[in-house]
Order: C-alpha cells, then sequence, then structure tokens
C-alpha cells in the first residue's frame, strides 16, 4: 500500500488516511485536549504524510512513521502557541512540579478531574523538553503500551538500545520536572 | 541510578516480579528506590495523555484532506527557511553575514582622508623658459595660485 501512495495512488493514500484517522485524532487528542485543534492538526498530518512517503524508507513500520509526525505536528503546535502566548511556562507552578515529583495519581481516588486535566497538561509541557525521537519513543511505550519487545520490532532498533533510550529519556523528564520547579522558585 | 537497576528498570516500572540482586537493590538501596518511584509517577502521568475513547473525524474528513493538500502543494525549498527554527537562525546568520560583507566592502572602497582631497586643475598657460603653451597640473590652494600668476604674469610680458 505503501508503494502505491508513493507512486500517487490516491485510492491507496485514501485507505491509509481511512485506517489510521481514528488513531491520529486519539493521539492528537490525547496530548491537546481540544476537538477543533484536533482537526486540524490532523488534516496537516495526513498532508505531511502525502507530500513526504516518498521519504518513507520501511525501516520503521507504518504507524510508528506516522506515530512521529503526529507527534511531532501536536508539538509543533503547541510550540507556536507558546510562541504567540509568549509566556506559555508560566502556568508551570512549583507546586506542578513538586506533585509531578511526589504524588501518585494512580493511587489517589479523590483525584478530581480539573486535576487530572492539569496532570496531562503538565505531562504534554514537560515533553517539549526532549527531543523528537525520545518524546515519540516514551510516548509509544507508556501511551501506547508497546513492550520493549514491540518497540525494537516497530523502529528496527534492538532491545538495548530501546531500554537505553527510554532510560535517558525519563532522566531528561526527571531533570525537566526538577529546573521548571526549581527555575520557577528562583524566579520567585 | 545503579547498574543492576537501570537494566531491569522497564520490569521494575512495570512493577514486574523481580528476583535475585535486583531485588535485593532495590530493597537496600534508597537512592535507587526514590529514582523508581518519581520515574513511576512519571510514567503514570505519562499514561493519562492516553485518550479514553477511539475518536472519530467528522465526515468528509478525507475530502477536507485533499483540499488541503490541493491548497498546500508540494513544500518548496523555502520552507525549510521559513518553518523550522533551525533554518530561520540560518537565514538570519546568513543575512548578517551578507550586511557585514556589504559594510565592509562599502567602507573599504572610500578614499583615504588627506589623499586626492582637493581637486586637481588643469591650468593652460606657457611655462617660463618654453615657446610652447603647456599645461600644468596643480592642486587648488594658495601656492597653486601663485604659480597661475606667474605663469600669467610671465605670459604677458612675453
Amino acid at each position: 500500500m505503501v508503494r502505491r501512495v508513493q507512486a500517487r495512488d490516491e485510492l491507496a493514500f485514501r485507505e491509509i488516511v481511512e485506517r489510521y484517522q481514528a488513531k491520529v485524532f486519539s493521539i492528537i487528542y490525547g496530548i491537546l485536549r481540544n476537538h477543533n485543534d484536533a482537526e486540524d492538526i490532523a488534516q496537516q498530518v495526513f498532508s505531511k504524510i502525502y507530500f513526504s512517503i516518498r521519504n518513507f524508507d520501511f525501516r520503521s513500520s507504518l504507524l510508528t512513521w506516522i506515530y512521529k509526525i503526529t507527534v511531532n505536528e501536536c508539538y509543533d503546535y503547541l510550540r507556536k502557541k507558546r510562541v504567540r502566548k509568549l509566556v506559555y511556562e508560566s502556568d508551570f507552578s512549583e507546586e506542578d512540579a513538586t506533585r509531578m515529583e511526589a504524588s501518585d495519581p494512580a493511587i489517589d481516588p479523590a483525584t478530581p478531574m480539573d486535576r487530572k486535566l492539569a496532570q496531562q497538561d503538565l505531562v504534554a509541557k514537560l515533553l517539549e523538553k526532549v527531543s523528537a525521537e525520545d518524546r515519540s519513543l516514551i510516548l509509544l511505550k507508556e501511551v501506547e503500551g508497546h513492550s520493549v519487545e514491540e518497540l525494537a520490532a516497530m523502529t528496527g532498533l534492538n532491545e538495548n538500545t530501546i531500554k537505553v533510550k527510554l532510560f535517558r529519556t525519563r532522566q531528561k523528564l526527571l531533570k525537566a520536572a526538577q529546573r521548571l520547579g526549581r527555575g520557577r522558585s528562583i524566579s520567585k | 541510578m545503579h547498574r543492576v537497576i537501570r537494566d531491569h528498570l522497564e520490569e521494575v516500572l512495570a512493577q514486574a516480579p523481580l528476583a535475585g540482586p535486583a531485588k535485593q537493590h532495590l530493597e537496600d538501596c534508597k537512592e535507587c528506590r526514590d529514582e523508581v518511584m518519581r520515574m513511576r509517577n512519571h510514567a503514570i502521568a505519562l499514561r493519562s495523555l492516553r485518550s479514553a475513547e477511539e475518536i472519530e473525524p467528522r465526515p468528509g474528513f478525507y475530502a477536507r484532506v485533499m483540499e488541503r493538500i490541493e491548497a498546500e502543494g508540494p513544500a518548496s525549498i523555502w520552507t525549510v527557511f521559513s518553518e523550522s527554527p533551525f533554518g530561520r537562525r540560518i537565514a538570519v546568520a546568513s543575512m548578517a553575514l551578507a550586511l557585514a560583507i556589504g559594510v565592509y566592502m562599502f567602507t573599504a572602497e572610500q578614499p583615504e582622508p588627506g589623499v586626492l582631497s582637493q581637486p586637481v586643475e588643469f591650468v593652460s598657460g606657457t611655462i617660463p623658459g618654453e615657446d610652447q603653451p603647456g599645461v600644468v597640473l596643480t592642486n587648488s590652494g594658495a601656492p597653486d595660485r601663485d604659480a597661475v600668476l606667474v605663469n600669467l604674469v610671465t605670459y604677458q610680458g612675453q
């Protein structure tokens, strides 16, 4: 199917859109939590797929490739939005960082909905601090629930490389959370 | 974090049962235990990005995608400079370099002060001791004016 799209077969491209549209929407909505933005970004994702599928080299699975494009588009959107807003990080408070470090949302049954949304927002912001590749990998692991073996098969990397990359990304996220929290307290 | 835990980190975070040295180390090492706990909290927070339900787009999504593709057309080489931050930096750096070269070239072509600052005048006349009228090249200024007067007097006297 990919080869047909690479040859500009529009029927094959339509198949790709219909097969992956729900997945793409879910990924975008998971990160941005906004239906209107999700439509716009999903269109952009498929437009990008259409124009760059000739560069797809089959080293990773098509889903992994589409996943990366989708996550990158979300973070491009967040970056542009932040540039417009200028003070995007100002709502990441020291309390947010502390909560991220110390709390365990899974075992706190009294967590209200708005706190959950705040947590999602905060995680999305932390993920901005790591590279696009690391971000996709950690999201494929934690959000999509793929195992290390599956990630190795999907990306064409070996399992040890995946483990090392995941470990480094987790460390970067911890450091980013600490840094954001500390930076905030210094500026106070 | 110590290697023995790092090697089994994904199992630890998935709360899979550990055995042997890794389990023992995690019980003994507070530093590793704390870092694992913080990483586990991050992992749980990351899972909150999972969309609860599958989201389908509004009907006609494919048509809207095709409209967008037709409107956008293939990306030109210039979008590399306009869209990516790195490209924008390169563009700005190139412009600054071009400006610096332009300024340097402009200033380098200016004549040095003092050299040819006064216009050269061609004075027609006869040089004393010569029959044919000649041309004397002088810079304008008081000494040159004297030379012209001398030439004129000499000419009238002949």
